[in-house]
Order: structure tokens, then C-alpha cells, then sequence
């Protein structure tokens, strides 16, 4: 056989198998999986930049099933998609629209490519010319200080870009309350915000108020460990109100017998809430608790949980909750 | 006493860092004559100090230094009480501060058996760059911090004065629980660490070189075991980092283009395309300017990628640490690129040579075409990953650029990569013409059809997986091919078995070549687990009581009973559940969820099981006294991803240790241009 017929055979192979291929695949009955794809699109709204198809958190599964049951009645991706971001504050479309603000990003990869190419090319016709004709030492400080020059003037440009950057992240603080989010209601403002305006006003004794608010908003999404400082320096700052010190005491009482069983450890931390607030519902019967199933104390929690009752002031269904744990306390049975 | 001894070992290395870049300085200008073996003594011995101090405090539970106060318990177990050393971000800067004194005192001894006023100009840049970190370290990052005020767990105001009056806390929390999770969590940073200060060597002698106005080769020389040092850690580093996050993070995946994910992977792209363009350089001397530039960038990149790890400016899954370094990080960031691309531009003409490309159709072509690919790849990563934070910055509008976007753009540019690796290592250099290449591509191009064609026959019609196993069997199949020629050339022409030939072409000869060919294979064995995991897994999510039984993808799991165990700073609760497969018993296994110190919300710790088809994945969602919420999920041969990721670094590490003989060893594709 002929090198030449040899040739034609590969290549009607490889056509006929390229063909027999893409036939295949692309009447392949396996679609896409809608849910993992709308998923992967979707910002988790409170986790640190995951989707909520790879977030473990609560929100993100309620999220998922929420797209799982969408996607069987059979609604559109953009109907799902544009459901979620309405209802949910915080989730971010992670697949950025080829137009309006992001056109830009999917833009410059293209230009990339192609300028890239067209410098290769040109590169290739016009090989060396900077080298062919060797510069004069005039001409050649004139241009080194040209580009020079340009370079200085381009990195100037830079770090004034950069240090507008950080003082918008978070504008240093002003000379009356708390800098960088005036007028802003704190409803709106997202975890990282919080963070980066409390670390940027750590010697305002106004920041308090805020640091409760997301210390609150770490521990109702579970996350105690980043809840934990907060509370910690709520409790510790002369500058709290009573009812902040009071509230952050309490969680920490909490945080500190349920994570670590450290009894005597929140025993405190709710005594010294009630040194501040004699009348904190909330500390005493936590310490009733803490008390009860801690330190094997019923004869305490009873009393306090009935100092609890008779106090009054509970929020609606709580005070049933009491009553049931200080039944359980009085009929000796131990604490589940 | 830690404190102080750390502290001192800091000004230590401040100061032999000092005295290289002025000795270093000085050789450069005047010729050999300084030593610089003692200050980069100095440097190395002070870092090796200070991190001794550090790892001393953590396991002498000495909670006087905040460092410890902060990021360690006494209930922390060996070896993460180690590992905590570079847990948080001091602790990482050291770590940091000490490998880059390690390579610099390799490049010592490389200098000492050579002085001459590049390898001081690079020594000097290299004593810069320790500067810039031990200067972190002694103001805004610095480990040895002595905790004056203690909180009940850790410790609410430290002093920088290593003689302040300690009051250190009788507790510290631990490390992040979900850096005590799992042992990968010690090796992957160093390894990590070890990739991206590596490539400071080659930055340093590129620097040196251009002060100097000197070009050639000579600086890609000297550093070329270092970066290929560099690289292999790095994508050592970055595939555990991928298994760490799939061990761990519990949603079955191991890559998330996450801001830090990318931070480490695009230095990576960078050096590998810098690993290819230098070879174009040192066989043809053509491409230089373009490798100072890829050089340069590379060093950015890892600075960057340091930015983003460590200023908690994205806020990411791997933001542990946020602090007040950002600010001096960008500003060096700044400086490095300013300084470099001043220096570059103004010295280019020096240093460029740029004979002519003869064709595209070249083994020079092919190179072009991968540097192509690869900038533009890393370019999709870095404007992905700004993109959002500048938009933000400047605009105030939120924009979330995840995976679809990287999605649409990188898996094109990989296939790409793939066909040109297919083609890259069969080109004759200089001037190639279409009929050979085709003679030399027709049989991997068939092959890889072929079993393209069975794949979509026998296992799956999903496009990518086609796609993938296609392109890879056809880049495995050229090089294979190529092996094959040659040594069925070599018996031909030595009368040699078969053994002794391949050694004597695939081990003797081009070793540098075939490493690489090592390399590409393993990064096809990557592509193929990530087009199987990502494309044939299944999912379910199951609640169940003790003793309910429910199938899944062929095996029939039964939730046995929940279990409670605690060790010292670890209570692990979970799920025991049986899998069987065809009746018989394949494994018992235990998702669930770790509770450390004072954490208290659980870290879910999936249970895999490996097989040879792939994994079966159990994560624990929910779990009280009546039942346990389940997630199934199949990996399909996601261990090729890992093995490919070894095979790809031990390519490195067989081209490092390979004896260095490119230029006088005639390439293997010369040999057979003219046949």
C-alpha cells in the first residue's frame, strides 16, 4: 500500500469515527441536571462565597429543595432563578449576565486571546526590530526615560486606585459615631461590611451596638465561633448599655455550657448578667438550667425557674416551656 | 523567654537579610569579592530559631505569647499542636519567611562554588524579598506578641515589647476546627508554601539579570531546578489542597474556583507556561523578553494569591485570618510591579534577542500556542476573581462571579491545552511541515477516536467524558507512540533487548523530555477524573431510622445506629451505617460530625469509600435520637484526579533530578523530521 493511500485511509477513519462520535454524544438523552446547574449559580446567602449546591448550611438545602421542586413542576431556569433572588436577601447570581456591568468580564478574555494572537503574528513578521537597529545612547535615555516616565506615572495612578480602594472599603473613622456606614440601616449591610467597619473602629466605644448586631446575626446562623469574640468584647466594653452587656452575657453563658459543658464557666457569666439585670428572664432561667442538667441541682433550678414564673414578663409561649421543666424539675426527673 | 528568643531571632534574619541585599549589591556592581555565605547563615539560622520558638510555645502550651494564647488549646492533639505554627496568619508568615531562607541558602552554596555578580544581584533581590516579610513579622504580623491582657479563652490585648509583663490566659480555642479536621491540613500549606516561594528564585535572577543588562540564558540556568522545584510543590499543594476540601468541606466536591483556590492556581499556570517558554529560550534563544515578563508575573501572582489568602479581603471558605496586612501587602504588590516592569522596560533592549520564528508550523509554534493558552487561562482566573471586588470597590455594585463563569471559559481553554499537548511534543523544531506531523499524529488521532467512540457506546454519551477520554488517549497515544519509535530505532541500531533500549532513550537520553511527557500524561489522568467526577456522579438525600434500609447506585445502605466518641478536644457524633453490594458486605461506614473545644456547631466529616469504579460518599446532615438525614453522592474515578496530580509533580521532580543535557542530547523530534 501506497504511503499516499495509506493517508486517505486514516483520515476517512478518523472522519467516519469523528462523525460516528459526535452523532453519539450529541443526540445523547442524558440532558443536564437542572437543579445542580441552577444551583452552581446561585450565591449561598450565608456562607462565605459558596453555591448553594456545595453549601452544607440549612438556607442553601432549603434553597435546593426549593429549586428541586421548581424544576419538577417544570418552571423555567430564569423563573427558579429570578424566585430565588427575589426571596432570598443576599443570594447573588454567580453567573454574571454578558451584558451591563459584567459585559466587561466576559469580554476581556476574548480581547485577550485575540490580541494575544495578533501580537504573536506580528511579532513573527517583524522579528528583532527592536535589536536590528541598535539605539544611540541618545535616543535610548530619551526613550528610557519616556518609558520611564510612564511606568512611575502608571503606578501612581495605581497606588492612588489602590488607596481609594481601602478607604472606601472601610473609611477611617470620623469624629462622631460610628464611620462608614452613616445612615445605612443595619439590615442592609452584609456580614463582611460589619466586620471590616468594626475592625476599622475598634477604639469607638460606639461600636457596641453593632458588634451585638452581628454577633446575633453569627450565632442565629450557627456560627458561635465567630459569634463568640463579638459577644465577648460586647460584655467585656464599659461602653455596652445594660441590656447589650446583659444579652451578650447570656449567649455566652449559653455558648459556654452547651459547646464546652463548662459549668461553672456560664454559671458566672449568667451570674454577672444578673448582677447587671436582677430581672433578665432569660439569664435566670438559663442558669436554671445550666443548674438542673449542669451541676445536678434541681433544688436551685426549681427555685429559680419559679422565680421566672412569677416574675411575668415572658415573651408568648415561653413562659409553657418553663412551666414544663419545672414540673420535670419537681417530679424529679432528670434533664433531657 | 519564647518571646524574647523569637523576637530576637526576627531582627536576626532582618538583619542578615540586610546585610545580603548591601553585600549582594556590592558583588554585583564590583565583582566577587564580599561574602554573602554569612548573612544568608544569619538569615537561616534566625528563621530556623524562630520558628523552633514557635513550635516550642505551641507545645509547651505556652499561652504568655498571643500567637499560642490564640490559636492553640492544651487539648490539641499531636501532630496539629505543629501544625498550628502555621494555622493563622503570623505563624504563616514565618513559615513563609523561613522557607524562602531555606532557598536562598541553596542558592548560596550554588554561589559559593561560583561568585560571580549575577548570582549577587540575585542574592541581593532574594534579601529584599526576606525583608519585606521579616518586616511583616516585626510590625503588623508579628508570632511573638506577648499576651498582656487574657481573655477566658485566648487572649484580648497583646504587646509587641517581648519583655511586657505577660498575662497569659490558662485556655487557649484551638486552631479553626476545620483546620484540625484532617491531617492534610498539616502538609498541604507547607507544601503550598514551599511552590510559591520556590519561584522567587527564578523572579530574583531575572531581576538580577536585568540590573545587570544581562541576557542569554545564563539566568535560566541557574534557576531552573528551582523552579521546577517550585512548580512540583506547587501542584503538589494545590491537588492536596482539592483533597483536603473533599475529605472535609463535605460536599463531594474538591474545587470551587474559591478566591483562594484561584490564588494558588494562577501561579501555577503562569510558571508552567514559564516552564515551557524557557525551553524555547534555551534551545533558540528566542522568547526572552517574554519570559522576564511571565517571571515577573508569577512572582505577582504569588503575592497576590498571598493578598487574597491572608487580608480577609474576599471574604472566601478559606478566609480564616483577617487583618491589617492587606494594606502592605497590596503596597508591596505594587512596588514589585512597578519596580520590575521600570526595570524591564528601560533594560529590554539590553537583553532581548529575537531571532526570527521560521514557521508557526514548529515545535516553537506549539510552545507559542500553549503560552497563549495559558496567560489567557490565568488571565479568565484573575479578572474572575477581582472582577467582583473591584466592581464593588468602585461602584458599589455586587456582582458574584462563580462557577459558570469559569466553567464556560476554562473548560474550552483545557481541551485546547489538550490538543496541543498532543501535538506540541511530535513537531519538529524550527520549520515543520503538515504531512509529518499527520504522519506522526494519524495513529493517535485514530486511537483516540476510537476509544471515544467506545466510551460512548459502552459507558456514557456525555460529551465532556467523550470529549475528554477522546483527547486524552490521543495525547497518551502520541507520546507513547514517540517512545515507541525511538526505541524500537535505538535496538535496531545498537542490537539492544528491549529493557535496555527504553532505558537507554527514556532514562539516559532525554531524561528532561520525557519527565515532561510524565508530567502531561498525569495532567490527562486530571482531566479524565474531573470529567467522570463532575459529569456521572449521582446524589440523593436520604432521611432514615435506625435499621432502615434504602438503595443507592447498586449498594444497599442500612442505617445501623447513631455513635458518640470523644478523645481530648474531640467529641465526634454520627451515623454508623452498613453498605452492602450483591449481599455481601462492603464496608462500614461513619458520617459524622467533630466537635472541638469550644466549638460547639459540628464540623461535618464525610466517610468516602474509595473503590477502583470510583467513591461512594456519606455526609451526616441532620441527627437526633430518631433518625439521621443523610447525602449519598458517587464519585466516579475521582481518584484519578489525585494520582494524576502526583504523576504530574513526579514528572517535575524526574526533570529535576534528571541529568541536565537539552542542548547537547539531539532532540528526538530533529532525529526523525528528516526520515
Amino acid at each position: 500500500m501506497s504511503e499516499r493511500t495509506r493517508n486517505r485511509l486514516y483520515v476517512l477513519a478518523a472522519g467516519i469515527l469523528a462523525v460516528a462520535v459526535s452523532l453519539l454524544v450529541l443526540n445523547s438523552p442524558t440532558e443536564a441536571d437542572r437543579v445542580e446547574t441552577i444551583g452552581t449559580s446561585i450565591k449561598c446567602p450565608v456562607c462565605q462565597g459558596e453555591s448553594i449546591a456545595n453549601s452544607p448550611s440549612t438556607m442553601a438545602r432549603d434553597m435546593m429543595a426549593l429549586v428541586r421542586e421548581r424544576v419538577a413542576e417544570g418552571r423555567s431556569d430564569q423563573e427558579i432563578v429570578d424566585e430565588l433572588l427575589g426571596s432570598y436577601s443576599g443570594a447573588v447570581l454567580l453567573d454574571p449576565p454578558v451584558s451591563g456591568a459584567t459585559l466587561f468580564l466576559w469580554l476581556a478574555p476574548a480581547l485577550a486571546l485575540v490580541s494575544g494572537a495578533i501580537v504573536i503574528v506580528w511579532w513573527e513578521r517583524h522579528p528583532g526590530e527592536e535589536t536590528t537597529e541598535r539605539p544611540t545612547s541618545k535616543t535610548r535615555s530619551r526613550r528610557r526615560a519616556l518609558v520611564g516616565g510612564l511606568i512611575l506615572a502608571g503606578s501612581f495612578a495605581a497606588i492612588v486606585v489602590v488607596a481609594g480602594f481601602f478607604l472606601q472599603e472601610d473609611s477611617p473613622g470620623t469624629a462622631s459615631g460610628v464611620a462608614g456606614l452613616a445612615g445605612q440601616d443595619l439590615e442592609d449591610v452584609s456580614n463582611e461590611t460589619m466586620e471590616a467597619v468594626i475592625a476599622a473602629n475598634l477604639d469607638n466605644p460606639q461600636i457596641s451596638g453593632m458588634r451585638l448586631a452581628l454577633a446575633e446575626r453569627y450565632f442565629d446562623e450557627g456560627d458561635f465561633q465567630s459569634a463568640f469574640p463579638h459577644y465577648l468584647a460586647v460584655a467585656q466594653s464599659t461602653a455596652s448599655s445594660e441590656p447589650q452587656a446583659v444579652t451578650a452575657l447570656v449567649r455566652l453563658g449559653w455558648m459556654a455550657w452547651t459547646g464546652n459543658q463548662e459549668v461553672e464557666l456560664a454559671i458566672e457569666m449568667l451570674d454577672q448578667a444578673l448582677a447587671i439585670d436582677p430581672d433578665s428572664s432569660t439569664a435566670r432561667y438559663l442558669k436554671g438550667q445550666v443548674l438542673w442538667c449542669g451541676a445536678n441541682e434541681p433544688g436551685e433550678a426549681e427555685q429559680l425557674f419559679t422565680q421566672v414564673i412569677d416574675n411575668g414578663d415572658l415573651p408568648a409561649g415561653s413562659l409553657e416551656l418553663v412551666e414544663e421543666d419545672l414540673n420535670a424539675v419537681r417530679t424529679g426527673e432528670s434533664c433531657t | 523567654m519564647l518571646a524574647l528568643l523569637g523576637s530576637l531571632a526576627l531582627l536576626g534574619a532582618l538583619i542578615g537579610a540586610g546585610l545580603l541585599v548591601v553585600r549582594g549589591i556590592h558583588v554585583a556592581r564590583h565583582g566577587p569579592g564580599k561574602d554573602l555565605t554569612g548573612a544568608a547563615r544569619l538569615l537561616l539560622v534566625a528563621s530556623i530559631v524562630s520558628m523552633a520558638a514557635i513550635e516550642l510555645a505551641l507545645i509547651t502550651d505556652d499561652f504568655s505569647i498571643a500567637y499560642v494564647a490564640e490559636n492553640h488549646s492544651t487539648t490539641t492533639p499531636f501532630p496539629f499542636d505543629i501544625a498550628t505554627a502555621w494555622a493563622a496568619l503570623e505563624g504563616s508568615i514565618l513559615l513563609w519567611g523561613l522557607v524562602l531562607a531555606g532557598f536562598t541558602w541553596a542558592m548560596v552554596r550554588r554561589y559559593r562554588s561560583a561568585p560571580d555578580s549575577l548570582g549577587g544581584a540575585a542574592l541581593a533581590v532574594m534579601g529584599g524579598v526576606a525583608i519585606f516579610f521579616f518586616g511583616l513579622m516585626v510590625t503588623v504580623s508579628n508570632p511573638f506578641e506577648v499576651c498582656v491582657e487574657s481573655a477566658r479563652l485566648g487572649c484580648l490585648d497583646s504587646s509587641p515589647w517581648p519583655l511586657a509583663k505577660a498575662q497569659p490566659p490558662l485556655e487557649g480555642p484551638g486552631p479553626n476546627p476545620l483546620l484540625q479536621n484532617h491531617i492534610l491540613m498539616a502538609i498541604h500549606p507547607p507544601m503550598l508554601y514551599l511552590g510559591y516561594v520556590g519561584l522567587t528564585v527564578p523572579f530574583a535572577y531575572a531581576i538580577g539579570a536585568l540590573s545587570l543588562g544581562r541576557g542569554g540564558t545564563e539566568w535560566l540556568n541557574r534557576s531552573h531546578r528551582s523552579t521546577l522545584v517550585a512548580w512540583s510543590f506547587l501542584t503538589v499543594g494545590i491537588v492536596l489542597g482539592g483533597w483536603w476540601a473533599y475529605e472535609v468541606l463535605s460536599w463531594g466536591g474538591y474545587w470551587a474556583w474559591d478566591p483562594v483556590e484561584n490564588a494558588s492556581f494562577m501561579p501555577w499556570l503562569v510558571a508552567t507556561a514559564f516552564i515551557h517558554s524557557a525551553l524555547v529560550q534555551r534551545r533558540r534563544g528566542m522568547l526572552q523578553a517574554w519570559n522576564f515578563v511571565l517571571v515577573i508575573g508569577a512572582f505577582a501572582l504569588t503575592i497576590v494569591g498571598t493578598f487574597l489568602t491572608r487580608s480577609g479581603t474576599i471574604n472566601s471558605v478559606h478566609s480564616f485570618t483577617q487583618s491589617a496586612i492587606g494594606p502592605a501587602l497590596l503596597g508591596f504588590l505594587v512596588l514589585v510591579l512597578a519596580g520590575s516592569f521600570t526595570l524591564f522596560s528601560t533594560r529590554a533592549h539590553l537583553v532581548s534577542t529575537a531571532p526570527r520564528l521560521e514557521s508557526f508550523v514548529s515545535r516553537e509554534g506549539t510552545f507559542l500556542a500553549n503560552n497563549l493558552l495559558l496567560s489567557v487561562y490565568a488571565f479568565v482566573v484573575l479578572i474572575g476573581t477581582t472582577y467582583p471586588l473591584l466592581l464593588e470597590a468602585f461602584t458599589g455594585t455586587q456582582v458574584g462571579v462563580g462557577e459558570p463563569f469559569y466553567n464556560r471559559l476554562a473548560v474550552p481553554l483545557s481541551f485546547l491545552l489538550l490538543l496541543v499537548m498532543g501535538v506540541g511534543p511530535v513537531t519538529p523544531w524550527r520549520q515543520a511541515n503538515g504531512a509529518v506531523i499527520w504522519q506522526r499524529l494519524r495513529n493517535p488521532v485514530v486511537i483516540g477516536l476510537a476509544v471515544g467512540l467506545i466510551t460512548a457506546l459502552t459507558v456514557t454519551r456525555n460529551g465532556w467524558i467523550v470529549l475528554a477520554s477522546t483527547l486524552g488517549t490521543y495525547v497518551v497515544a502520541s507520546i507513547v507512540g514517540l517512545a515507541g519509535v525511538q526505541i524500537g530505532q535505538r535496538r535496531r541500531k545498537r542490537d539492544q533487548s528491549r529493557l535496555a533500549a527504553a532505558r537507554a532513550v527514556l532514562i539516559d537520553g532525554d531524561a528532561p523530555f520525557w519527565a515532561g511527557q510524565l508530567s502531561h500524561i498525569g495532567v490527562v489522568l486530571v482531566a479524565l477524573g474531573i470529567a467522570f467526577a463532575a459529569n456521572l456522579g449521582a446524589h440523593a438525600e436520604v432521611e432514615m431510622s435506625p435499621g432502615d434500609t434504602t438503595s443507592f447506585e447498586g449498594y444497599t445502605i442500612t442505617y445501623e445506629s447513631p455513635f458518640r466518641r470523644s478523645s481530648p478536644g474531640k467529641i465526634t457524633q454520627g451515623a454508623r451505617v452498613t453498605v452492602l453490594e450483591d449481599g455481601n458486605l462492603v464496608a462500614v461506614m461513619e458520617p459524622a460530625a467533630n466537635y472541638f473545644g469550644s466549638d460547639t456547631t459540628g464540623i461535618s466529616t464525610p466517610d468516602v469509600l474509595t473503590r477502583a469504579d470510583g467513591d461512594l460518599y456519606l455526609t451526616l446532615l441532620d441527627l437526633d435520637s430518631e433518625s439521621a438525614t443523610l447525602t449519598f453522592d458517587t464519585s466516579p474515578l475521582i481518584w484519578l484526579i489525585w494520582l494524576g496530580g502526583a504523576v504530574t509533580a513526579a514528572g517535575g521532580a524526574w526533570s529535576v533530578s534528571a541529568r541536565r543535557e537539552r542542548v547537547r542530547t539531539p532532540d528526538p523530534a530533529d532525529d526523525r523530521a528528516h526520515v
